[in-house]
């Protein structure tokens, strides 16, 4: 048993848990045909299935039973605060399950020859009244049941009012923010709290004139629209949800990361020692001190800056991204790829951090520019 | 037509659908009231008013009963049946009743008519004065009008008089009728005013006791919802607008809803009552209306920590006083640790914590022991030289001087001292620095040993050097020689006998005897067994002559020795060894384990390289000395003793002026298994100072440092009730007043304790802690038997200082304290010298005046002449005749017969020692001033009058007590009386 924990407790570790997620993602939501081939191959899109579904709410289930049989993951689950997280992880897995389903039996259906679905519905006509009205009725009152019951069974955790002398530890933000309170262990605030979430809303609006596939309108598919629909769901699930869950159950006093069976001892220390790209460059290749030049100093990053933005696009186009280009024109291409490697840049610094200790590409902390 | 409508849904299964979710919905509604309804302290309201409820009736069948048994009451009720009796035979039917109402009704016509019209008038007068002014037009008209309406109210008037007359005389004929009768029902109502009281409050609480509307009234008012209005179980509160509660961001008012639950608290009904309803346990302190913390005024929370706004027993914040209490409420109470709140109520065990908030300025919290305890226990232990603590700002330091040790001490002893203190003397308030659960380790231990020649080395090197900054303390010790070799058996009987013992004790002490704050009065300087292992017979004879001469500092007192008295002490006292002691071995200087240690040191500031290289060059005393000042420096010796060349050090523990504050969360728990709670950790922390380095890699130079002082239980207990005492947000509103009164306490207070006054004195009725010895040296020494001596030691030690201020003039007091003369001659304790300085004498006198409330330092002036009539009443009253002064009173170098301990103070003394006032009010009651004084009554109180002789001055008793007052006064001016020769040396 405690074997099993120390095994969990281990893996659940980031340097460990993130690479191998980003490993297993692509291949379950595949963004390519090779991958999708692969995915065929290895019979992923069996967890889109009725038995898939029963299977994977059933380990989830049993996960959170062999959870709830050690204190320390009971203790943090069970915190007025938390349990919506736990609600949250069961919605999610459940949505995602029921709409890829129904994705890939559209699929089916369309390779065969058939139309999907959906188009077996009436066309041009709901029944809003009574029957709308009447099921959103019985499902506000459902609802309503379920808040009375809650706020019943499991009281507000309210506090003392706030002490600024005292504060809390750990410090979390709210649970909707708390992917953004990850993103600030990777950038300094300006990136991590102002430009990636503009980035984030101009890019959200931009994806009607950026996605220019017709297919897929009014009817789940996956294989129409696995290009867009994996990004969605690595940015969704992965960037969005799983730091929430991260930052919820596995951060803990200091901010530090414990394993869902680690006690969350205020005293823990960890090796959080971090280096930034010019050190590496000049102290540990080149063996020599940093130059006094602070231009000089940061040439490394800046040169892997432009590279990233600058010649990365020229070359995706003319390789990966070929057909892509073709169908984008220039300037769609453009602002695809700009927030396509910007967003990007986020999964590499934490891969960058968790593996290579790496704090920063630029360190410029005499003007507080560091990225 | 209609037709049959297109469904997506069968709608007969939404309808059930829709059923089922609405009544669900109802239930969880109902729950949600119910939910919100039930409420903790409902429970008790309802429960305590079934107590109340029983509590009323016993008393109210107690008061009926009482009442039933009285022989007056009981004739009362034939009486007053009788008087009913004949006042209906005769009154009522004198009074024919039909014809008094029609007399009545017409009356009220009457006034009713005559309100008309005077209504109509005074309309006709305003109709007439507008007219008239107005230029005349309907004057004659008005006019008349007036005089009409005029002439009617007149009748009206007349006619209503006579009838109200008429009804008057009526009521009064029925009044004298039924006198009696009233005048019983009136003693009725006095006998039955208690027990109505009761009734009404039943009426009011129990519904047996209800009328049919007030019951149902009762019941509806409680109910959920309706109870909005005024129901019988709702939250009480106390709000205390003076003692903010600071949110951070805004200050509230303190509000306690602690008597919500507990109802009883104020009411001492409830003494026996369970809880919360129990009554608090001290009401005359506390809470009564009358009490000096009025339940209003002071609420609950400010004394006692805690939530006050919480309603349940876990967010009112409780807090168990054992692991074992913490278990059980947790089974009853649902309680559990609310570590949101700062400010928990504190444990019963350091309930008095909570008194120091207001009370800081006093050196003596009456009524609080244990705080006391730890108070005293702090300054004895000295924690503020290395905590600074708010309160003993400017306090001495707690340790000797250490500027001229080489004088005194030898390096071997010096080495053995340090290394353990207790095993020379097992209740010394030195503590252990060495072998403590962090450095016990073999390594530790090595390395403890040759920091500890370090040390000493360092100590030895600087003693009687001419220190840079305390120029007056430089110098070594000049010691004379002994003139005559001393008798140790005189010496010991010195000892016993001259008040030594008020601060020291000779003998062995188990650490385990009980800590109280006697206990630490007579234990207010070292326990002087095994003396001669530590010091010279030189150096104790040139002490015990001049203990100032050896440190200006010191709190050991000058007992006026003769140079023979002081070498028999000396000789005695060195007699005293330890020999177990003397023979532990010490290990030799390691140089290599030294080097070690000094090279730690010279790291912290240079490279390593540099550091071995610095070591090469020294040599091997100046490695120890070296690393002496250092390692002084890190355990902070200097702290607590004046050592040459830390005169400019600051204190090196954390301040506790806010100890108790300190979030828990701040406090290091290391691997410890203790609760989190700050008295677990005060308490662990003081039982073993390094117990949190336990399980922790550390360097030596990093491991904790505070020494163990080898608390007790007991005494660890009373620091950290002390300790959570010490915080930060104070109720400013209730803070006792600093009034010059008050300070003039205050500060005698801290001087009484720094000397240690009450080591043979009773001051404010604490003290006299010498007596024990007073009473052995009887038996030993005075062939007293045990039982005797008992009764005989207040008379054989020094006096019960009740009443100082009031009692003796204070130009006396100042005189006598910076020089004492004698007074009790057959005493044996001296009064010491003690080397104070203008100011603190000055503190001392103003502190007994103000105790006792004079605010006159100086007495009214009597003239010595005295009329001759008196002269001679007084004589006789005097003389053998009468009272016998002199039997028992010294008259100058006139001693009375009999044995000593039957001798009263001087009356050559009286003038310039005694206040006048004072002395009138003695001869009246001495038992009055001095409960237990030898000094016979001869003015009975009882029968004051009575008391005096009935021959002199008329029998008149003032003028007798007077006469003698004044004569008294002239007894040092008769002539052939030497006045008492100050004889303090020889007594």
């Amino acid at each position: 048993m405690e074997t099993i924990k120390h095994f969990i407790n281990t893996v659940c570790r980031p340097q460990i848990i993130f690479p191998v997620i980003l490993a297993v993602f692509f291949f379950i939501f595949p963004p390519t045909e090779r991958l999708l081939a692969a995915n065929k191959k290895l019979g992923l899109y069996k967890l889109w299935t009725q038995k898939g579904g029963i299977a994977l709410f059933c380990g989830l289930i049993l996960a959170f039973v062999f959870g709830l049989t050690d204190p320390n993951f009971t203790k943090i689950v069970t915190k007025p605060d938390n349990v919506p997280i736990v609600g949250l992880i069961f919605l999610i897995v459940f949505f995602v399950w029921f709409s890829m389903k129904q994705a890939w039996e559209n699929d089916a259906r369309i390779a065969q020859g058939g139309k999907p679905k959906e188009a077996d519905d009436a066309k041009e006509k709901i029944l809003v009244w009574p029957d709308l009205v009447y099921i959103e009725f019985i499902a506000l009152i459902l609802c309503t049941v379920l808040l009375i019951l809650w706020s019943i069974l499991l009281k507000a955790p309210l506090e003392e009012p706030a002490n600024p002398t005292v504060s809390p530890n750990p410090s979390k933000a709210p649970w909707y923010f708390l992917g953004l309170q990850e993103m600030l262990v990777y950038f300094d605030p300006w990136i991590a709290g102002v430009l990636f979430p503009t980035v984030i809303i101009i890019g959200m609006m931009a994806i009607p004139y950026l996605d220019t596939n017709k297919k897929g309108g009014g009817y789940y598919s996956f294989a129409q629209r696995k290009t867009a629909v994996s990004i969605f769901m690595f940015y969704w699930l992965v960037l969005w949800l799983f730091l929430i869950t991260v930052g919820t159950f596995l951060r803990g006093p200091n901010w530090n990361f414990f394993g869902p069976f680690e006690p969350w001892d205020i005293h823990k220390l960890e090796a959080l020692t971090n280096i930034n790209l010019s050190d590496l460059v000049y102290m540990t290749w080149l063996k020599q001190r940093l130059p006094q030049n602070i231009f000089l100093r940061e040439i490394g990053g800046f040169l892997v800056l432009l590279f990233y933005f600058g010649a990365l696009p020229l070359v995706l186009a003319k390789t990966w991204f070929k057909e892509l280009y073709a169908r984008l024109g220039p300037v769609r291409y453009s602002i695809f790829i700009v927030l396509l490697l910007l967003s990007v840049s986020l999964p590499i610094k934490m891969f960058l951090r968790w593996v290579f200790n790496i704090k920063y590409i630029i360190a410029i902390p005499e003007f507080f520019f560091n990225i | 037509m209609a037709e049959p409508q297109e469904r997506h849904y069968n709608i007969e299964r939404l309808n059930m659908i829709f059923a089922l979710a609405s009544c669900v919905l109802l239930l969880a509604l109902v729950w949600m009231v119910a939910d919100d309804y039930s409420r903790e302290w409902k429970n008790y309201q309802r429960d305590f008013r079934a107590l109340e409820i029983e509590k009323t009736r016993v008393k109210y069948d107690y008061a009926e009963n009482e009442l039933k048994a009285k022989e007056e009451y009981r004739s009362l009720g034939d009486h007053l049946k009788e008087a009913r009796k004949a006042f209906d035979a005769n009154c009522r039917s004198a009074l024919s009743a039909g014809a008094q109402k029609k007399l009545a009704v017409e009356d009220d016509l009457l006034n009713q008519k005559y309100k008309f019209a005077k209504a109509e008038y005074d309309a006709a007068r305003y109709r007439y004065e507008t007219a008239k002014a107005n230029g005349g037009a309907g004057v004659g008209q008005a006019q008349k009008e007036l005089d009409e309406t005029g002439l009617k109210l007149a009748s009206l008037k007349s006619a209503l008089d006579r009838s109200s007359q008429q009804l008057a005389d009526q009521k009064k004929t029925a009044d004298a009728c039924g006198a009696r009768l009233k005048d019983l029902e009136r003693q009725e109502r006095a006998f039955l005013q208690k027990i109505n009281i009761f009734k009404r409050k039943l009426a009011k609480i129990d519904p047996n006791e209800m009328n049919f509307t007030n019951r149902i009234a009762d019941m509806v008012r409680d109910l959920p919802i309706l109870d909005l209005a005024n129901p019988n179980f709702k939250l009480q509160q106390i709000v205390l607008k003076d003692i903010p509660e600071d949110l951070n961001f805004a200050k509230v008012p303190t509000v306690d809803r602690c008597v919500t639950c507990h109802l009883g608290i104020s009411n001492p009904d409830y003494k026996d009552a369970p809880q919360p309803f129990t009554t608090h346990p001290n009401l005359g302190l506390y809470l009564g209306n009358n009490s000096a913390h009025p339940l209003d005024d002071f609420g609950c929370t400010v004394c006692h920590g805690g939530r006050g706004r919480g309603t349940d027993f876990a967010s009112a914040v409780h807090t168990p006083s054992s692991a074992r209490q913490a278990r059980e409420w947790e089974k009853k109470y649902h309680w559990r640790p609310l570590h949101h709140w700062e400010k928990p109520m504190l444990p019963m065990t350091h309930v008095e914590a909570g008194c120091f908030q207001c009370h800081a300025g006093q050196t003596v919290i009456k009524g609080a022991e244990k705080l006391n305890l730890g108070l005293n226990l702090i300054e004895k232990a000295g924690c503020y030289a290395c905590h600074e603590i708010d309160r003993y700002k400017n306090w001495p330091k707690p340790g000797p001087d250490l500027t001229k040790l080489g004088s005194k001490i030898s390096k071997s002893w010096a080495y053995r001292w340090i290394e353990d203190p207790h095993a020379f003397r097992s209740n010394t308030w030195m503590p252990a620095f060495f072998n403590q659960s962090n450095t016990n380790d073999p390594q530790s231990v090595k390395r403890g040993e040759q920091e500890i020649h370090a040390i000493v080395a360092y100590l030895f090197q600087n003693s009687g050097k001419p220190a840079a900054i305390l120029e007056e303390n430089s110098g070594d010790f000049a010691q004379a020689e002994i003139p005559s070799a001393g008798d140790p058996q005189k010496g010991k009987e010195l000892v016993a006998s001259i008040g030594c013992l008020g601060c020291h004790r000779i003998e062995p002490l188990s650490q385990d005897q009980p800590a109280t704050r006697d206990i630490l009065r007579r234990e207010h300087g070292p326990n002087l067994v095994g003396l001669g292992s530590k010091t010279s017979n030189k150096w104790v004879y040139n002490w015990l002559k001049n203990p100032h001469a050896y440190n200006p500092d010191t709190k050991m007192p000058s007992l006026r020795l003769s140079d023979q008295e002081a070498a028999d002490i000396g000789a005695y006292l060195v007699s005293l060894r330890a020999d177990v002691y003397d023979k532990t071995t010490i290990p030799p200087v390691d140089e290599t384990v030294l080097n070690e240690i000094t090279v730690d040191f010279l790291k912290k500031t240079e490279t390593e390289g540099a550091a071995r290289a610095k070591l090469a060059t020294m040599s091997l005393d100046e490695k120890l000395s070296y690393c002496g000042l250092r390692l002084i420096r890190q355990y902070g010796c200097f702290s607590c003793h004046n050592i040459a060349g830390f005169e400019k050090e600051k204190p090196i523990g954390t301040a506790l002026t806010e100890e108790g504050s300190r979030p828990v969360e701040r406090l290091d728990f290391g691997f410890v298994p203790i609760d989190h709670t700050r008295e677990a950790w005060f308490f662990q922390k003081l039982k073993d100072p390094r117990v949190f380095d336990g399980g922790k890699v550390k360097p030596e130079d990093e491991k904790l440092r505070m020494p163990n002082f080898h608390f007790s239980d007991e005494e660890a207990e009373a620091v950290t009730t002390a300790l959570l005492s010490f915080v930060k947000e104070v109720p400013e509103a209730k803070i006792v007043a600093r009034t010059p009164r008050n300070l003039a306490i205050e500060r005698g207070q801290q001087l009484v304790r720094t000397l240690n006054c009450q080591g043979c004195h009773i001051v404010e009725k604490e003290g006299g802690a010498i007596q024990p010895s007073v009473k052995e040296w009887l038996v030993n020494y005075n062939n007293t038997s045990e039982n005797e001596a008992g009764a005989v030691v207040p008379s054989f030690s020094p006096p019960d200082l009740i009443g100082e201020g009031k009692k003796v003039q204070s130009a006396w007091l100042f005189h006598f304290i910076h020089e004492p003369t004698t007074v009790r001659p057959w005493l044996k304790a001296r009064m010491p010298t003690y080397a104070l300085d203008n100011g603190e004498l000055n503190d001392l006198v103003q502190y007994f005046v103000a105790l006792d409330g004079e605010d006159a330092l100086f007495e009214e002036n009597i003239q010595g002449a005295l009329p001759e009539e008196e002269h001679q009443a007084a004589e006789k009253l005097f003389g053998k005749d009468y009272f016998d002064c002199a039997k028992c009173h010294i008259i100058g170098s006139q001693l009375p017969g009999g044995s000593p301990e039957n001798w009263a103070p001087d009356f050559a003394l009286a003038k310039s020692r005694l206040r006048p006032e004072w002395i009138l009010k003695w001869l009246t009651n001495p038992q009055d001033l001095l409960p237990g004084t030898r000094m016979p009554t001869y003015f009975d109180p009882a029968g004051f009058d009575a008391a005096g002789p009935e021959d002199i001055l008329g029998g008149d008793e003032r003028k007798q007590i007077r006469a003698l007052r004044d004569y008294l006064l002239t007894l040092t001016q008769q002539p052939g009386d030497q006045p008492a020769q100050p004889s303090a040396d020889h007594p």
